[in-house]
């Protein structure tokens, strides 16, 4: 449409570069357009992270060791230390040098299997249970992923609704770097996170009107990008940047939802499922999933989802990071506090409830074989 | 005291700009002592940082590094190229050129890489005095650098002190360094200094030489000197006859390297300088950031040359089009999708856009690089950017204001009561010295409040809708792409780039003597459907380009004097 003219000066980039811009206007979804009579928005994924919403008491017998020499102590006593024994060789840890090696080889010595040493972090089942508190409290965050009232259950916390699995809070919550409450998330989820989104392809939530569908039916993709998280200077978000969408169906996830006054519901699916980060876990994988978001005035999403989630994958992401604590400690508190989906000979459960902090800002989505959309502005910027 | 009423205050003040106006712009305006046009007195322009730089990059390459920055240029007549004319150099900047000087030299000759390519000849004695090799060398970079030949004084004058040099620190290529750091700190190279000559189809009147033509014309078209074959048709004497002018005059109109000269004289009309100094409140605008500045530049000044030169375009049609260049980053300010696949997976780049018929942005105004750069950290400004429009593109002077005025009622974007800016403003122009002035800028400003202060797209301020109505010049509008439409149609706005357009290629602003020329080129710009090139090959080919009246004073600074060789 737009080549130079003819003479002397020549054919130049700008000239490809208008070839490619014609084919990639094509294929783009804007935050907001309409194609064939039915609303479609696009947003990008601008937070997530495993949710841990804490009250103030739900650890009546306190936090689990914090730091490091904390976490030693726990793991010298585990493994049959004397009191004495354990003070001695953490008074040698404290020195440094010869003292501190003979720690760390007994601590890489702790995973036995018939009777040979073996790596306590790849094998955590050899390492003895350090025994890690629970929380104890009525309430958190998440979704009744069951159906089922049960004994552990919550009531949310922002809902009030009870029947709420979460028990990957009740697992973890009371390890400090997992402390959250919902303004200010968890130190380990804001660290996953910063690591996340610059290192890995962002994800895209695409809300089209139903087709005939009843009033606020809409259809829900979950999708990841081929670009990462857009960001400003300042680490921020950026509004309105544009993504092009990954078509690898492995990562393609849509549902039937409903919007209905800013708030964004997915009643439970059998199954969640998108490529993500070895830091986290190789695949996001979600049986019983559930959704739910509300919209502000400026256009952003907030709310979350879950489901419940396979603890070993949980379990192999934070084994790569000593942010988390004593990682065999959690692998042992997971596997206790698993709800779902039972080993059909051994009965032990393999998923744990989880729910995930889930917040999206406008966004533009090139989307392969989609039209040109007219697009609408968003809510006006105050 | 009776106070003036708004209507008398908005009259005096349309007056005091209409009559600006006509002084500068309207051709009936032209007094009758002034239809003949009397050459402008000759000037010694300094380089610009980017003809420096350019000037670098021609004789050595892109690869040497300047090594510093040089000092600004100030703007005079709304172009630093004129303001480049009146210039000397203070002491700090004669430091920076001659560190810059230094720093260039040294990777020309001192490194081995380098010296391979620039310096033909090998000296009889690396650690000795070599006049015949020394000439070799300072004797073509000179002609590069000088823009002409180096007199016979002056090349033994370097390559004397080059010897004296190479004595003093034991190495020849140290030595010719120091003659080459001479060259590029003398007056001969940083100030573009003009020879005239009697003009022969004058009686009594002079012109620039060959090779000061030569200059001009390269400096205005391509903002750089004259390349070797410029230079060898001023040594040859093809300036001086018609069709060897005229056929290297269609070389440079013809080379890409045009684009560099279209590039120049609008960053320079439209103060992209000024960004330097910009600064916006990152909690504000979060992304707008140094980057997002560089790309809004670049996103105009490719739309100009798009529209201008590739589409060989109305140069109104800038304030009106819809077509432009933008990167993903910009994309994202203005709210639109842009994906761009670069090499290695790059995805910042610049792709062609369209804007939507319905969308609201259209041409350069509604582009970042004036909305952001008219408007302070933390807000808006109407008043700025209309003040823009009327002086940077329509040459309109608005006065300054009064030295006692209180901006307080405007500039508290939290006023409870003043919600939006039009509100604020409103009650700051009670104030009778204030609202003449502001009514001829504000109207076209507040056309423009649909884009905050970093260009974003935004329907209310304060959670108030926006009025983006107003007037200009009596010519109503509802919005910005009705104010788009009404700045392309008014007069003075192809006036105006004829003014600032000669004023750029004459170095100075043309006076009443010259008025006579002004008049020739917006009839010419006019009759050519306002396409820009037309309007640079009409300047460069008059004669009156290259017409000169000696310096009545020397050209201000010691060592420049303009010679006159009869």
């Amino acid at each position: 449409m737009w080549g130079r003219n003819g003479g002397s000066r020549g054919r130049t980039s700008l000239q490809r570069g208008a070839a490619l811009g014609m084919v990639l206007s094509l294929l783009v979804v804007s935050p907001t357009s309409f194609a064939g009579g039915g609303q479609t928005r696009t947003f990008v994924v601008s937070f997530l992270a495993q949710q841990f919403t804490n009250n103030p008491g739900d650890c009546p017998g306190g936090v689990n060791p914090e730091d490091e020499r904390g976490q030693i102590a726990v793991a010298l006593r585990t493994m049959g230390h004397s009191s004495a024994e354990v003070r001695r060789l953490m008074a040698g840890w404290d020195q440094g040098g010869d003292g501190e090696r003979k720690v760390n080889e007994i601590l890489e010595r702790r995973a036995l299997i018939n009777g040979e040493p073996v790596n306590p972090m790849t094998h955590p089942e050899a390492v003895p249970d350090p025994q890690l508190k629970f929380v104890e409290a009525k309430q958190t965050v998440g979704f009744d992923l069951d159906g089922k009232p049960s004994a552990d259950d919550f009531v949310d916390l922002l809902t009030g609704k009870p029947g709420i699995d979460n028990q990957l809070f009740r697992a973890l919550g009371c390890n400090q770097n997992f402390r959250g409450t919902w303004t200010s998330p968890s130190a380990y989820g804001e660290w996953v996170w910063v690591q996340l989104r610059d290192s890995q392809p962002a994800w895209l939530m695409t809300i089209t009107d139903a087709p005939a569908g009843k009033p606020g039916e809409v259809i829900v993709r979950i999708q990841r990008s081929l670009d990462h998280l857009r960001s400003n200077m300042d680490g921020s978000p950026r509004w309105h940047a544009t993504y092009r969408a990954d078509p690898d169906p492995r990562s393609i996830n849509e549902y039937r939802g409903y919007l209905r006054d800013g708030e964004l519901t997915i009643s439970r699916q059998p199954r969640f499922s998108i490529l993500w980060n070895g830091l986290s876990a190789p695949v996001l994988n979600l049986s019983q999933f559930q959704l739910r978001l509300k919209q502000d005035a400026r256009g952003q999403w907030d709310g979350l989802i879950g489901g419940f989630q396979p603890w070993r994958e949980l379990y192999f992401a934070f084994s790569h990071n000593g942010i988390v604590g004593d990682r065999p400690g959690l692998w042992h508190a997971m596997k206790k506090a698993a709800d779902a989906e039972p080993d059909p000979t051994t009965g032990q459960n393999l998923a744990i409830s989880v729910a995930y902090r889930f917040t999206a800002i406008p966004a533009f989505v090139t989307a392969p074989g989609s039209q040109v959309r007219t697009a609408m502005r968003e809510r006006p910027k105050a | 005291m009776t106070k003036p009423s708004r209507r008398s205050i908005t009259v005096a003040a349309s007056l005091f700009v209409v009559a600006v106006g006509a002084v500068f712009l309207w051709p009936d305006s032209t007094p009758r002592s002034a239809k003949v046009f009397q050459p402008p007195e000759v000037k010694a322009p300094r380089l610009t940082p980017e003809q420096y730089r350019s000037a670098i990059t021609d004789v050595f390459g892109a690869h040497i590094d300047l090594g510093g920055r040089l000092e600004p240029v100030m703007r005079e007549g709304g172009l630093l190229m004129v303001g480049a004319s009146s210039v000397s150099v203070s002491p700090a900047g004669m430091e920076q050129f001659d560190a810059m000087a230094e720093a260039i030299s040294e990777q020309v000759l001192l490194r081995e890489e380098n010296r391979r390519v620039f310096l033909a000849c090998t000296p009889a004695k690396s650690d000795a005095p070599d006049d015949r090799c020394a000439s070799e060398f300072l004797a073509p970079v000179g002609e590069r650098l000088f823009r002409r030949p180096l007199t016979e004084a002056e090349l033994r004058s370097f390559v004397s002190a080059a010897a004296a040099a190479t004595k003093a620190l034991g190495d020849f290529h140290a030595g010719l360094a120091m003659s080459l750091s001479a060259m590029l700190t003398s007056p001969q190279f940083l100030f573009r200094i003009p020879v005239i000559e009697v003009d022969p189809d004058r009686s009594e009147g002079y012109r620039l030489d060959a090779y000061s033509r030569a200059s001009r014309l390269s400096f205005f078209l391509w903002n750089t000197g004259p390349d070797a074959e410029l230079l060898r048709a001023a040594r040859e004497g093809e300036l001086d006859s018609d069709r060897g002018f005229r056929r290297q005059v269609d070389r440079m109109m013809a080379s890409p390297r045009l684009e560099e000269g279209v590039r120049a004289f609008f960053y320079d009309m439209l103060r992209f300088d000024t960004f330097e100094t910009l600064s916006k409140d990152p909690a504000l605008f979060p992304k707008f950031s140094r980057r997002e500045m560089a790309d809004a530049q670049e996103q105009t000044l490719r739309t100009l040359v798009y529209l201008l030169l590739d589409q060989q375009g109305d140069y109104r049609d800038i304030f009106t089009t819809k077509k432009t260049f933008l990167t993903p980053s910009l994309a994202a300010i203005y709210q639109v999708p842009l994906a761009h696949e670069g090499p290695n997976g790059g995805v910042e780049g610049w792709e062609p856009f369209e804007f939507s018929a319905e969308d609201p942005r259209a041409g350069i105004l509604s582009h970042a690089s004036f909305t952001a750069l008219h408007s302070p950290p933390g807000r808006t400004s109407p008043t700025d950017r209309g003040k823009a429009l009327r002086e940077v593109l329509m040459c309109q002077s608005v006065p300054a204001p009064p030295p006692d005025v209180q901006f307080t009622v405007v500039q508290n974007t939290a006023d409870p009561i003043h919600k939006t800016v039009r509100q604020r403003l409103i009650a700051h122009s009670t104030v009778s010295s204030c609202a003449g002035c502001h009514r001829i800028m504000d109207p076209m400003g507040l056309a423009l409040e649909n884009f905050d202060g970093a260009g974003e797209f935004r329907l209310v301020e304060n959670g108030q809708p926006i009025d983006t109505s107003g007037d200009l010049d009596g010519v109503e509008f509802s919005n910005s792409l009705e104010l788009a439409q009404v700045v392309r149609d008014n007069p003075a706005i192809p006036s105006c780039l004829v003014k600032r357009m000669t004023a750029y290629a004459f170095g100075q602003d043309l006076t009443q003597d010259q008025r006579v020329f002004l008049k020739q080129m917006r009839v010419q710009f006019r009759e050519s459907g306002f396409k820009v090139p037309d309007l640079m090959r009409a300047i460069v080919t008059r004669p009156e380009f290259f017409q000169a009246a000696p310096a009545r004073a020397a050209v201000t600074v010691d060592t420049i004097t303009a010679s006159v060789r009869r």
